[in-house]
């Protein structure tokens, strides 16, 4: 009794503090947005989301940053899976080498990041003066189109992603591997047939929390970023800071937050499912 | 069909010569053991055949082909690992069928051929289940049934039992071997069980710091041990360190003539080699402990030099703990600097007990 009650109080404030910081103001979000005080009491009304369905700059925002999330989703996998196959399987002290220098990047702040960025593949930056110095013609800079801040999230996010991917692999004995090339897989096939298979999980954890730290994201998209159409981030920030229009900027945060919640309730989904799948 | 040919096989690591300069021929159908203590360099050896470690210098030929560069998937070899090389997100079948489906075979064919492979390791109608759902022992024998149902010319076995208990060790080895001469399989085997070795291989390989330090049938190996270290290594051995002297082993409690040229010497005696006599008091070895195993008994000695020596005896006879004996020195071998010196009998008669002499004072 006496230690039901001590467990209770360990986690009371983490669950007070997680219900006065975050469960209140969302429910006081999504409620906000929908019933207002009008001269005859409350009344309830969807207006600022048809509003938001409606206007085609909303939705071009909106499907910026379904694409820009999507994109880096797919190539955080394409360019995180090698170095973390690498990390797992090499055995030569340039393997250190390569792990500092893909963890690296969570050290810096993404507004060093933005601006080293803008220096090097910007306008007449390192990139174009060394091309310029060949006598190449310059790059069309990826700064202010959408592949800016997809650019500065790829490189942002990839420590996160080689880490929990390494992890995962981790899971994998070497001795299932040689015995899968013992039996006649080359290394290809071991990947697809041995490797891939059990990595699922680990790059469902990947890509949920890739997806959820970019599609709120907003240094790099701001920065980076084309002014129009923008991210939901920047988006939200200036009509509430500029255009001095809460209701929308709350609206726009709680069509963001379903989204994140869409993909954090299939994330958790899927895991339950591969949990129960592999349980005796 | 299938031999092994092993030529100077060496292996550095990093820091360490794990395998030096290693020969051997295995000829067909035969089981090797490959016998050691842990670190002599049995799993570089094997993983070297197995292609799954590139070997410094020397070559590796099977059936005369040589194939010490070629990738473990091009090799005609199959391993079993010591544990944990099930792959836990496919059925027991498909572990199985895995190395046929990426060599086309026809489904009948994959088919027939895995229930065959299940039958032969005693699995059969254990397809559908899951990795997980078996026991230790069923595992490793589902990783023989995969390498085995390649057909592989050499077989390939890496302590498969080492996590097991004896019990299902002795039992699994027992089925290996059984497997092993139905099928006529070339075999090697890595154990660091003396026992194993013994009972399971047509001739062990005994390995130390990477060398071979011999090789030859079991009961060779334990009859005439051609090193020291051998000789220590599997049985039980007593050795007693003194000197040669004008043709005599000179120990301050017994001397034995021997035909070997002065100079230090380790005598090395079996614990069944050693007769015990009743000597006077202050005389001779000191029993400290006499252990009854029913079918004989063991007795622990100590010589006025500390040595530690074990003799086995016959049921009937019993010494009183601090009794003096007498040491009846039979089968012996003398090794210098931990080669053979020589082996045999003490000179001067093999059907009557050696004459033990009390020590010379020189
Ligand atoms: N990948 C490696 N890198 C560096 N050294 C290694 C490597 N593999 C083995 N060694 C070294 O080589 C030597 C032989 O190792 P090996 O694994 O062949 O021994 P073993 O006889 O199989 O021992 P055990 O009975 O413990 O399995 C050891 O000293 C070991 O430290
Ligand atoms: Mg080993």
């Amino acid at each position: 009794m006496g230690r039901g009650l001590k467990g209770l109080l360990l986690i009371a404030i983490p669950v007070f503090l997680v219900g006065w910081l975050i469960i209140y103001p969302i429910f006081a979000a999504i409620l906000s947005t929908l019933f207002f005080d009008g001269p005859e009491g409350l009344r309830f009304s969807t207006a600022s989301y048809q509003f938001f369905i409606s206007d085609p700059y909303s939705r071009a925002n909106l499907a910026l940053t379904l694409w820009t999330t999507g994109m880096c989703a797919v190539l955080l996998l394409i360019v995180g899976l090698p170095i973390a196959l690498y990390l797992r399987f090499s055995t030569n002290r340039f393997a250190d080498l390569v792990q500092s220098l893909a963890i690296f990047p969570m050290f810096v702040p993404s507004i060093i990041l933005s601006y080293a960025l803008i220096r090097t593949i910007g306008p007449n930056g390192t990139v174009d003066i060394l091309l310029n110095a060949v006598g190449l013609p310059k790059i069309k800079s990826p700064y202010l189109t959408p592949w800016g801040p997809v650019i500065g999230l790829v490189w942002d996010h990839l420590p996160l992603t080689v880490l929990m991917l390494t992890a995962g692999l981790g899971s994998i004995s070497n001795s299932a591997i040689e015995a899968a090339r013992d039996v006649g897989a080359g290394p290809l096939r071991v990947f697809w047939h041995i490797i891939l298979p059990r990595m699922g999980n680990s790059i469902l954890v990947t890509v949920s929390f890739t997806i959820l730290g970019i599609f709120s994201a907003f240094t790099l998209p701001y920065v980076l970023g084309p002014a129009s159409p923008e991210m939901m981030g920047p988006f939200m920030l200036r009509t509430f800071n500029a255009l001095y229009d809460p209701l929308n900027a709350k609206t726009q945060a709680v069509i963001s937050f379903a989204f994140c919640l869409f993909f954090g309730i299939f994330y958790v989904w899927s895991i339950a499912r591969n949990q129960k799948g592999q349980s005796r | 069909m299938a031999r092994l040919t092993i030529d100077n096989l060496r292996k550095a690591f990093a820091g360490t010569v794990a395998v030096d300069d290693f020969s051997l021929d295995v000829a067909d159908g035969e089981l090797v053991c490959l016998l050691g203590p842990s670190g002599s360099g049995k799993s570089t050896v094997l993983r070297m055949i197995g292609g799954f470690e590139q070997p410094s210098s020397g070559a590796i030929r099977i059936d005369g082909q040589d194939v010490t560069r070629l990738s473990p998937e091009r090799r005609p070899t199959g391993m079993v690992f010591q544990s944990h090389a099930l792959w836990s997100h496919m059925n027991v079948f498909n572990n199985i069928a895995f190395g046929l489906k990426l060599r086309r075979l026809s489904r009948a064919e994959i088919r027939d051929k895995v229930e065959h492979a299940l039958e032969l390791v005693g699995l059969a109608g254990y397809g559908t289940r899951q990795t997980f759902q078996l026991s230790g022992g069923q595992q490793q024998r589902v990783a023989l049934a995969r390498s085995l149902v390649l057909e592989p010319k050499i077989l390939l076995l890496d302590e498969p039992f080492a996590s097991l208990d004896q019990h299902l060790r002795e039992r699994l080895r027992e089925e290996v071997r059984d497997i092993q001469q139905r099928l006529g399989i070339t075999t090697l085997f890595v154990t660091h069980g003396q026992d194993e070795a013994l009972a399971m291989a047509d001739r062990i390989v005994v390995l130390r710091n990477g060398q071979c330090e011999q090789a030859d049938a079991p009961d060779v190996v334990y009859r005439n041990p051609q090193t020291q270290f051998v000789a220590g290594f599997i049985g039980q051995m007593n050795f007693i360190s003194a000197s040669v002297e004008g043709g005599r082993f000179l120990h301050p409690d017994f001397m034995l003539p021997v035909n070997v040229p002065d100079g230090p010497a380790v005598l090395a005696v079996r614990p069944e080699a050693l007769d015990l006599a009743s000597a006077q008091a202050d005389q001779g070895a000191i029993v400290l402990r006499s252990t009854d195993f029913g079918s004989h008994i063991m007795v622990d000695l100590q010589l006025r030099d500390g040595t530690r020596l074990k003799a086995m005896t016959a049921p009937d006879q019993r010494w009183q703990k601090r009794a003096s004996v007498h040491l009846n020195v039979g089968q012996f071998a003398l090794y210098r600097d931990n080669h053979l010196l020589t082996i045999g009998q003490p000179v001067g008669g093999s059907e009557q007990a050696p004459e033990v002499e009390p020590a010379l004072s020189v």
